[in-house]
């Protein structure tokens, strides 16, 4: 299936770095949010992603002119009706998921391809709120997703062998890597990197080493280009501990959040957003 | 700080991780290694590592780390049974990947 024209949902940190790899790629994308600020900050963050670019030297004033030409900001679903491909970047939330699948099913196209960039949440379940399940497809991007090559494409339960084609192609189609991911709790590289985090975490506690020295040595002796507990810190500590939660249950115990992340949750520690995490950040 | 036991442990963690994943069929061993190296920015992904490092020593290396660390190290049965089969890795031309002799 080809895809003329697309839709992001969501304009937050996700939403607006996807909407920028769509129109950098010459595609149109609808932009939406719930409020007209909120759109505009999602405007802001897409055009600054392209003023770094000029300023590199990477394209011109015009090509920023021309690639912002191709997102169109809203409020409302008006703009929908000849959409291809939807991806949903919403919070990480199963009611609001499922309240948005509910409202794209609504209003795009019969054959259009509805795709959730969920990290963590059941594709099955979201597609249950639609009347099309197998059109239904997880299409998960890394942060930062401008530079990030990898797309997980996750089929629910349902999802037809057409739509995981037209995934993979359309994801080709935006210069990124995608790798088919059977549907399970973490998906493939979050597992994995949890899986390895949890460790760490274990180790920071046993041994009482800082987050700083497991970072310096994780970067010399595996050549990780960011050491892990900064990476935390940069995702949020209050997503990791929830997607640890899922895992966990999932899993089990090789997943369970020491008490220090639960910890530095508790007093709002966050993270690079909160200003403290396993690291402090000045603004 | 036991700079050998931090870095096995996560090394190892990811790994096991990894195996479980291809054991269950969430994704081929070409993906899972290249969804390490575009996703997460491994230099390797962690099977290609393993068929460099010799499925024996890491299996040695995964009991030690069980004894002492707790089941979550238990070595992979795929991965014992790779070694019973003499799939090695690199060294004996074929791990989870194939090595041809040139
Ligand atoms: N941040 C990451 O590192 C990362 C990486 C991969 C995937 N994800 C996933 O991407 C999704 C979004 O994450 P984020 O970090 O961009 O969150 P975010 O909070 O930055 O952005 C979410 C945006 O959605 C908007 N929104 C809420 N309800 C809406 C609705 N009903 N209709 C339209 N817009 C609505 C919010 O106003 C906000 O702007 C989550 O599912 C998350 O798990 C995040």
């Amino acid at each position: 299936m080809y895809i003329f024209k697309t839709a992001v949902v969501g304009a937050g940190a996700m939403g607006a770095e996807i909407a920028q790899v769509i129109s950098s790629n010459g595609l149109p994308v609808v932009l939406k949010d719930i409020d007209q600020q909120l759109v505009d900050r999602g405007m802001r963050s897409i055009e600054r992603l392209y003023r770094e670019r000029v300023s590199r030297g990477k394209m011109t004033a015009q090509e920023l002119r021309d690639k912002m030409d191709l997102v169109m900001p809203t409020t409302s679903y008006n703009d929908f009706a000849d959409v291809d491909f939807a991806i949903e970047a919403v919070p990480e939330n199963m009611a609001v998921k499922k309240a948005v699948f509910a409202e794209l099913d609504n209003f795009c196209p019969r054959q259009a391809v509805l795709a959730s960039n969920t990290s963590c949440l059941s594709i099955s379940e979201m597609a249950a709120a639609t009347m099309r399940p197998g059109r239904v497809v997880g299409f998960h991007f890394f942060n930062p997703a401008s530079v990030m090559k990898l797309v997980e494409i996750i089929p629910g339960r349902e999802t037809s062998e057409e739509t995981v084609a037209t995934s993979l192609e359309f994801a080709q189609s935006l210069r990124k890597i995608p790798v088919q991911v059977k549907e399970c709790p973490g998906f493939l590289v979050n597992r994995v990197l949890m899986a390895g985090l949890m460790e760490l975490l274990r180790f920071n506690e046993e041994s009482r080493a800082s987050a700083e020295e497991i970072d310096g040595v994780l970067r010399e002796a595996v050549g990780l280009p960011m050491g892990p507990f900064l990476l935390a810190d940069m995702l949020g500590l209050d997503v990791v501990h929830d997607v640890a939660r899922t895992l966990e249950t999932a899993y089990g115990d090789r997943f369970r959040a020491p008490a220090t992340l639960r910890k530095l949750v508790e007093n709002h520690h966050l993270g690079v957003k909160s200003g403290e995490g396993f690291y402090k950040y000045t603004r | 700080m036991d700079k050998r036991d931090l870095v096995d442990r996560f090394v190892f963690a990811q790994f096991v991780e990894a195996c479980r994943c291809l054991e269950e069929g969430i994704a081929s061993a070409n993906d899972i290694d290249l969804a390490m190296r575009a996703g997460a920015g491994l230099k390797q992904g962690p099977l290609t590592w393993a068929d460099s490092a010799g499925m024996d020593t890491v299996l040695a290396r995964l009991k030690s780390l069980s004894a002492m660390h707790g089941e979550r190290f238990t070595p992979p049965r795929s991965l014992e049974q790779m070694v019973a089969d003499d799939r090695l890795g690199i060294k004996t031309g074929r791990g989870f990947f194939e090595y041809s002799a040139e």
